[in-house]
């Protein structure tokens, strides 16, 4: 394999990437990430002070593949944009290119910087109150990338970043596989096969199923865990999932839906995602809907055992001078 | 495309170096890829340097982890193998196809690397792969069997997901007798109906890592074992009945 990149070595800062064949120049800034085929930095283009996010490629042949795979999503894209005059998403694939570094050409593209924090982390903060609506959006994304032939894959917590309020963004599309191949990447606690509950071709209910362990892991990843690696793989299966949603408040209104995504139940994902806005909605329209725990301060809690004690001691002084 | 995945723990002791057996695997157009596992502590540094000589020899890659890393690693070494293979297919041939004086994928304009990548990507999916697991049974390797195993049905998950046809074949070493290679699975494509693979495995200590290579190189040319334990065609029979009711 011609690795034309090492894993462990990162650009620092302030270092110039020209291309090699279409002279654009970058100006890096730190490194974001890194994912299966490559690493991943926010870059200024030319002198401006716009930021993109460039990934340079470990072995060109597999930087090459996943190009050409965003290369059909756009020009996919273009066409859904025209028919439904949504112009609100600019173009995700900037520039492709070489960069000769000593006497290593490696390769790398150009994509939109997409701001915003991890699944997990825009959870922790703003609370289990967004599933509904972040969900719903991510749905969006995958009846997308299906209806363009592919299915994303790799779908976990940190491929997927959220900003403002709960818009969504896929990253790294190195797993995206066409549907009817196998799926080229994969994280086993998202995975399928891993659930005993299918196969590993690419097909859409393969990321449905993906996206409800997704969010078993981000309600109740403590749960979820008992059930996968602390099981033996012979007794893993997808009833405990299922089981999983059944059993947690939170997911009460999606109780049919996990069931149908886990089993492989829905006939495409346009009906898995118009099925999870009703039951986003529903769940919503619910006063009796579980309040969220709001942590309460210590100090209240001191003050409201002082009180109970005083009124308590009030009483008994008002009854023994009786 | 034919490969070899070697998965041990230790050096072996007995017999022809497993690296000449290796080097002659990828003569004969098999590469071996390795996989070390360790429980606890190390592999030691001469199994280490071992590992990694047969795999260099074999023109695969060599990895060494601990067994609840085995599945992914499998899987992940058997796909960038087929990937790697089609890759130097492909650029023996560049010349030719493209009439360019390119020799490597990367020095290729954006637009042709992008049509050629395109080529390689429906190969890898399309093409028959034979994958042949040969497991070092001698006695230490006892307590990660139940990893290997798993590791082995999950690597058939990934393979029956491709569109090529897709077949593995399972042995391990040494049998009854020290020189012994015993195949556990023919040529199968699914193992769902595929009771425990290892059943009539004797632990012994010897580990005859390079006359195993040989005699699995010999099974992938000819499809048979010259000289091989007589007991093997009854355990294929055995497998098939058991299948039944085991799941």
């Amino acid at each position: 394999m011609t690795t034309s990149f090492n894993a462990s070595s990162s650009l620092a800062p302030g270092t110039w990437i020209e291309g090699k064949w279409h002279h654009r120049r970058y100006l890096v800034e730190r490194l974001l990430g890194r994912g299966a085929n490559g690493a991943v930095y926010l870059v200024r283009r030319g002198r401006g002070t716009e930021l993109a996010a460039l990934k340079i490629g470990y072995d060109a042949v597999d930087l090459q593949s996943e190009i050409n795979v965003l290369t059909t999503l756009a020009t996919h894209q273009n066409k859904s944009d025209r028919r439904m005059r949504n112009s609100a998403s600019r173009p995700f694939l900037l520039d492709v290119d070489d960069y000769k570094l000593g006497q290593m050409d490696m390769q790398f593209y150009v994509m939109r910087y997409v701001e915003g924090v991890t699944l997990h982390q825009y959870m922790e903060k703003n609370g289990p109150e967004w599933m509904g609506l972040i969900g719903y959006r991510l749905l969006q994304k995958l009846v997308e990338l299906h209806e363009a032939g592919y299915v994303f894959g790799d779908l976990k917590p940190e491929n997927i970043m959220v900003s403002s309020y709960g818009q969504v963004e896929l990253v790294d599309y190195g797993g995206v596989s066409r549907i009817g191949r196998s799926v080229k990447q994969f994280t086993e606690r998202y995975d399928r096969g891993y659930w005993n509950a299918g196969s590993r071709a690419a097909d859409p209910g393969y990321d449905l199923f993906a996206f409800a362990v997704l969010w078993l892991h981000v309600m109740d990843g403590a749960r979820l865990r008992r059930q996968g690696p602390d099981q033996l793989p012979q007794v893993r299966s997808a009833n405990d999932l299922i089981n999983l949603a059944h059993t947690h408040i939170r997911l009460k209104s999606y109780e049919s839906w996990f069931k149908r995504a886990i089993s492989g139940q829905f006939a495409s994902s346009h009906e898995a995602c118009s099925e999870w806005k009703q039951a986003a909605i529903r769940s919503g329209s619910k006063i009796s809907s579980p309040p969220i725990r709001r942590h309460t301060p210590g100090w209240l809690k001191g003050i409201f055992v002082a009180s109970i004690i005083l009124l308590g001691s009030t009483l008994y002084i008002i009854l023994q001078s009786n | 495309m034919k490969q070899i995945l070697l998965i041990t723990d230790g050096c072996s002791n007995v017999g022809v170096s497993p690296i000449v057996a290796a080097a002659h695997a990828r003569e004969e157009g098999i590469t071996v890829n390795v996989v070390g596992v360790v429980d606890q502590g190390a592999i030691g540094e001469l199994g280490a340097a071992e590992i990694a000589q047969i795999a260099k020899a074999g023109g695969g890659m060599d990895r060494i982890v601990q067994p609840h890393q085995l599945s992914q690693t499998i899987q992940m070494m058997t796909r960038k193998t087929v990937v790697q293979t089609i890759h130097q297919v492909v650029e023996r041939e560049l010349r030719q196809i493209l009439h360019t004086d390119a020799t490597h994928i990367e020095d290729l304009p954006p637009q042709q690397r992008s049509e050629v990548v395109k080529v390689m990507d429906e190969l890898t999916e399309t093409s028959e792969l034979q994958v042949a697991l040969l497991i070092d049974a001698s006695a230490s390797m006892k307590p990660k069997l139940q990893a290997v195993e798993e590791a082995i049905r999950d690597l058939m998950l990934s393979l029956q997901a491709r569109q090529g046809k897709s077949e593995i074949a399972v042995f391990h070493f040494p049998g009854r007798a020290s020189d012994e290679t015993v195949m556990d699975l023919d040529w199968t494509q699914d193992l769902s109906g595929v009771g425990s693979l290892f059943r009539r495995m004797q632990m012994r200590g010897a580990t005859p890592t390079g006359p195993a290579i040989y005699k699995v190189i010999e099974f992938i040319q000819y499809d048979r074992m010259v000289g091989s334990d007589p007991g093997f065609r009854n355990q294929s029979e055995t497998d098939g009945m058991l299948g039944d009711y085991v799941v």
